[in-house]
């Protein structure tokens, strides 16, 4: 095993020596091209992609393949990070129960409160009067029964649930509003408030767009009136369904001898960049009860890791998928450079050098590159605002179903024009080299 | 009339060496062309024409020995300077014209002013200069596809006399043509020698071209022997036919 | 070998796979000097040959890897009609964590008077129950990480062989070793490198999801090679006897999960009919009245654990088309290229008597050629590859993927389906080269 390790890292060694070899190379050419130096013209190179209009297609083609499929990986990555960002407040820091990073697996008591903080974060929480700027929060994956609106038979899904002890504290600090015609429910009745996506999925089991307030949702053993729905966020919690604290605890398994529990406690802080700070306090200054802070940023961010494993994996993705597209140009500009020695020749005899040469043929290829890229970067951002549904997860276990949006922003464009560039020029610096490398009166006889 | 000359060949020669073997191509060549000469060059294949315009057109070093054109030891320079030196001081004319078919006559007879300090008007007013004296001004924006063998082969002539070079090297400039297109060719070639007083090496097999040289040598077996008496000697014949064996029947256009 | 005709989809891909294979070998026999002039004319450039296949062999690993992924979860989630497993967990909510009594009500032992169900319908061989106890061996809570992580299946060890899949055939030694050694524990080899322990060493493991319950435990096999590489399994009655432990020591007041620490209950039924009838009793037992379980499938119980991949399953899918794509464009690029320069050749062997269609499987067949021969090479090789290491390093949820002897059939049938595909239309025109055209643009 060892050795097939030691195998791919000589093999990745190498690689990484030709691209960057390629990238000098090509950054040099591209120099050369831009500055008013003598050069074999452009058009000398553009004009024979034209000639050979199918070959430089189908070469194209390979490319315009592969950074659509990059341009669409990235953007569904892009799309979980700007979710995953969008749904930490800067002032907020989270409490979970000591060693969880993860409310799903978090344990509270139901005595957690603003006092059991250290004295110096106390002071440093927000508060309207005596009222703290702080909710407690039960976080749940809920088994829901329904019936599937297409098969008509008993289907089951899974539900995230959050029960909270103040909902309007809650939508304050999670930056939450209403849609018009609903209401927060008051907490005295089985009621639920839907995050936007939520709405929109079960709403396809009453046969409309999305579940309306008024309508009743099945939720465990009983059903539950909904009393609002969440306007559009950008956030994690579109995905979820609200409730009272007590009856998430009694419904559904938070209630223990010692009391009902919690996942997690929210606070937000008075100065959004003395946050870190004091979740580092609250860490240092151990209370009785055994609890952890962290960021409410710093906590989304852990939450995303798989993402970069994702993203990890569609770069891994594209590169091996550029590989056909890098061999197929490979193969063309050293059929094209075979055909044309004769002009190789004589550009050399008019005294163009080895390096003017190799830039234009390299040139060319950069086009071939080009050409096709742009138009798969094209149709590739054309998915933007698509939706998509995925799982954010901090790698350990546990994970939140996220719905999301398709993102395609500067990072991914510029992943897309890096790629094609690294393609390009990949591809042609071998060819190219080779066509250094003619004897010009020998091609000519 | 003291002319320097403008070829300066001096005790050259040229091997190669292939495995343990070592061919000698040239053997102790000496040779110097005048300023405003129309030289011409014959031999059979294999006799060491190419290398010898190799070590000329300062493609190629001699193993021994020196080559001077003009004031430029061309066989101790560098290969960038030799690439500078070439545009200025050497037009070379082939058999095939050996024209980039994706350029115009225009952009072919431009290329090697590219890579001179010039402005976009000189380097116009030299184009056209050049395709005038060919006689091509109509044909300015045609591709090779568009043109005669016969007009090809003007076009490669104004590209070769367009950077105004010490040297003219035509290797079998009219082997492709018909007679009536060859003869323009020639005479083409020797306006260019009386009226701009240019410097000619003619390689070719063909016995009416050499005709038009003032001093014709063979290069026989890496050594330069003055020429035979007539050209349409059997001998000569004889090295034509041997020469190309695989081109058959010549084409003639009429 | 039985899902070769069962899985139409993989019919197809053996038809694409072998009658081109068949035939090709039937060609060669009755025309040996064609097929040496295709050998010929690859050897000749054979630097493009060189860059066509490897590109291909990249795109068919690319595709094989991704095909396994798919393969695997659509194994998982499709709906078996004889003998499969039915899964008993909490009702509502995520995780399921019931009391150890509901075990005992589902129990087929012959020594279990509280078994709810017809034995005729669940066997004592068709029933385990499973624990989940995770741990580290580091005592440092700062110290810990994935590395020093131990993850168990508590469970019966007579139930290994008849109910875990692919343990079937495990060696009932170590069962009996399992059962003798109550501190033991099976474990795979990547969770034993990563621990640095073999067969035979002891050590110890502080609880993480059971805090204060921490074991000892002692390594008495090594689970075979497959998708338990990382995990472990340990006896049930050293964890219940823990628990036991745990309460003595705190004055009769037992662990907080005590009571919560049963996580899934598994019992395998014949057929659709027994599942129902089984699944309407367990769901409406009022012994469970209090914690409510539901019956399920074991593939409709993945497939809503999956149910958030949908999307990602789908750009996976999307993926493979666009591979199938760039190996056509790559074969046709190198086709279409090789057949221009040789045209003037083509039509020599017109005129010198060749046939139309034999120019045509010239061409076809050294596109072919080198597209079979990269496939399969690279599907082999990623087989052997990554079923070497515990199959594909793709984390999704606990799942392996060890990649399927049939992927030697994907590759063929890629291999050839894409080359075709590419090289159709260069095939064509090399077939319909007229002989004059030709000539009179070389003369």
């Amino acid at each position: 095993m060892k050795l097939l390790f030691y195998l791919f890292l000589v093999v990745a060694l190498l690689v990484g020596l030709i691209v960057m070899a390629a990238l000098l190379t090509g950054l040099a050419a591209i120099v050369h091209l831009l500055l008013p130096v003598a050069k074999v013209p452009l058009r000398y190179n553009l004009r024979n992609l034209q000639v050979r209009w199918k070959t430089t297609a189908i070469t194209a083609l390979a490319f315009t393949v592969v950074i659509f499929l990059l341009t669409w990986m990235l953007a569904f990555v892009q799309g979980m990070n700007h979710l995953v960002k969008n749904s930490g407040h800067p002032g907020n820091i989270i409490v979970l129960a000591a060693g969880s990073n993860d409310e799903t697996y978090s344990n509270l008591p139901a005595s957690v409160d603003v006092r059991l903080l250290p004295k110096n974060v106390q002071e440093m929480v927000l508060k309207d009067g005596d009222n703290f700027w702080a909710v407690r929060e039960v976080y749940v994956v809920v088994n829901q029964e329904f019936i599937h609106p297409k098969t008509k038979e008993l289907d089951r899904r899974f539900v995230q649930m959050r029960g909270v002890d103040d909902v309007k504290m809650a939508a304050r600090l999670h930056g939450l509003e209403l849609q018009p015609g609903g209401q927060w429910f008051s907490g005295k009745t089985y009621e639920v408030v839907l995050g936007a996506s939520v709405a929109k999925k079960f709403g396809a089991d009453l046969g409309k767009d999305a579940v309306e307030p008024g309508d009743e949702v099945q939720l465990g053993s009983r059903k539950w009136r909904v009393s609002g729905v969440m306007k559009a966020s950008g956030s994690t919690f579109a995905n979820e369904v609200w409730a009272r604290d007590i009856h998430v605890q009694e419904s559904f398994g938070r209630k223990t001898e010692t009391g009902p529990s919690y996942s997690s406690y929210v606070v937000r802080i008075k100065d959004p960049s003395l946050a870190d700070k004091a979740s580092d306090l609250v860490d240092q200054e151990r209370t009785t009860e055994a609890i952890t802070a962290m960021t409410e940023k710093k906590y989304y961010e852990n939450l995303s890791q798989t993402n970069l494993q994702f993203m990890v994996a569609a770069i891994i993705v594209a590169i091996m998928m550029s590989i056909g597209g890098v061999l197929s140009v490979m193969n063309t500009m050293f059929a094209a450079i075979s055909q044309r020695s004769k002009d190789i020749a004589v550009l050399r005899l008019l005294g163009y050098g080895r390096w003017q040469i190799l830039a234009s043929f390299l040139m060319e290829s950069l086009v071939i590159a080009l050409v096709g890229g742009l138009l798969g970067l094209a149709l590739g951002s054309l998915l933007n605002g698509l939706t998509a549904t995925s799982v954010v997860a901090s790698g350990t276990g546990g994970g939140k179903s996220i719905v999301f949006a398709l993102v395609v922003d500067q990072l991914v464009v510029f992943a897309g024009l890096a790629l094609i560039v690294v393609m390009g020029l990949v591809g042609g610096l071998i060819p190219s080299l080779s066509a250094m490398r003619l004897r010009p009166l020998e091609s000519l006889r | 009339m003291a002319s320097n000359p403008i070829v300066r060949v001096r005790g050259v020669h040229k091997y190669f060496t292939r495995g343990s073997e070592q061919i000698d191509v040239l053997n102790n060549l000496n040779l110097e062309v005048p300023e405003g000469e129309f030289f011409g060059l014959m031999g059979p294949s294999g006799s060491g024409k190419t290398t010898l315009l190799n070590l000329i057109a300062g493609l190629d070093k001699p193993s021994e020995g020196e080559v001077w054109i003009g004031e430029s030891l061309v066989s101790r320079m560098t290969e960038s300077e030799l690439a500078r030196w070439r545009t200025r001081s050497i037009g070379f004319i082939f058999q095939f014209y050996h024209l980039l078919p994706v350029l115009t006559a225009y952009e072919n007879v431009e290329l090697p002013l590219l890579l001179l300090p010039l402005s976009s008007t000189e380097r116009r007013r030299q184009v056209l200069t050049a395709l005038d004296l060919v006689g091509l001004s109509d044909r300015l924006h045609h591709r090779p596809g568009q043109l005669s063998g016969g007009q090809q082969q003007r076009v490669g002539i104004a590209r070769a006399i367009v950077t105004d070079p010490i040297l003219i090297v035509a290797d079998e400039p009219t082997g492709d043509l018909d007679a009536r297109s060859a003869e323009e060719i020639l005479n083409l070639l020797g306006e260019l020698q009386k009226s701009l007083q240019k410097t000619i090496i003619l390689v070719t097999h063909d016995p009416r071209a050499a005709q038009r040289a003032q001093r014709i040598l063979h290069l026989e077996k890496g050594q330069l022997v003055e020429s035979q008496a007539a050209p349409e000697s059997a001998t000569a014949i004889r090295d034509l036919v041997a020469a190309r064996p695989s081109e058959g029947i010549q084409k003639d256009r009429r | 070998m039985t899902e070769l005709f069962t899985n139409p989809l993989l019919l197809l891909c053996a038809v694409i796979a072998f009658v081109p294979l068949l035939a090709g070998i039937v060609l060669i026999a009755l025309f040996p000097k064609l097929f040496l002039l295709v050998v010929k004319n690859l050897r000749r450039n054979l630097l493009r040959t060189v860059l066509t296949t490897v590109a291909i062999m990249f795109l068919v690993f690319m595709v094989t890897v991704i095909l396994t992924v798919v393969y695997t979860l659509d194994l998982f989630t499709t709906e078996k009609s004889k003998d499969f497993k039915l899964i008993v967990m909490e009702r509502w909510q995520l995780p399921s964590q019931m009391p150890p009594t509901h075990a005992k009500y589902l129990d087929p032992d012959p020594k279990n008077s509280q078994f709810l169900l017809d034995r005729k319908d669940v066997t004592p061989n068709d029933f385990m129950s499973w624990s989940f106890y995770a741990g580290s061996t580091e005592p440092d809570p700062k110290k810990r990480n994935l590395n020093n992580l131990a993850f168990f299946f508590v469970m019966n060890p007579h139930h290994i062989r008849p109910m875990m899949d692919d343990l079937g055939d495990l060696d009932p030694k170590l069962v009996e070793a399992l059962v003798q050694t109550r501190r033991g524990c099976l474990m795979g080899r990547e969770r034993m490198e990563a621990l640095d322990k073999k067969v035979g060493e002891r050590f110890s493991v502080y609880g993480l999801n059971y805090k204060d319950i921490d074991l000892e435990f002692e390594i008495v096999g090594q689970l075979p090679e497959g998708r338990y590489n990382k995990n472990a399994i340990m006896n049930e009655d050293y964890f219940t006897q823990a628990m036991n432990k745990y309460a003595l020591k705190n004055n009769g007041k037992k662990h907080p999960l005590d009571m919560k620490r049963l996580n899934l209950i598994w019992l395998r039924v014949p057929d659709d009919a027994t599942y129902k009838r089984v699944a309407a009793k367990v769901e409406s037992a009022s012994v469970f009245a209090d914690l409510p379980v539901k019956c399920e499938t074991a593939s409709s119980a993945s497939s809503r654990f999956l149910e958030p991949f949908r999307d990602l399953l789908r750009i996976m899918k999307w993926l493979v088309v666009a591979i199938l794509i760039s190996m056509s464009l790559v074969v046709a690029n190198a086709i279409s290229i090789s057949v221009r320069e040789r045209q003037t050749e083509m039509a020599v062997l017109k005129v010198v008597g060749y046939q139309p269609r034999q120019i045509l499987a010239m061409v076809l067949g050294e596109s072919m050629l080198v597209g079979g021969t990269s496939g399969l090479l690279a599907s082999t090789l990623t087989f052997w590859l990554f079923n070497s290491i515990g199959g594909i390093p793709f984390p999704l949820l606990w799942f392996a993927f060890f990649v399927p002897w049939h992927a030697l059939i994907w590759g063929l049938a890629i291999g050839f389906g894409t080359s075709l595909l590419g090289s159709i239309l260069p095939a064509w025109s090399a077939r319909s080269v007229k002989v004059s055209e030709v000539f009179a643009k070389v003369a």
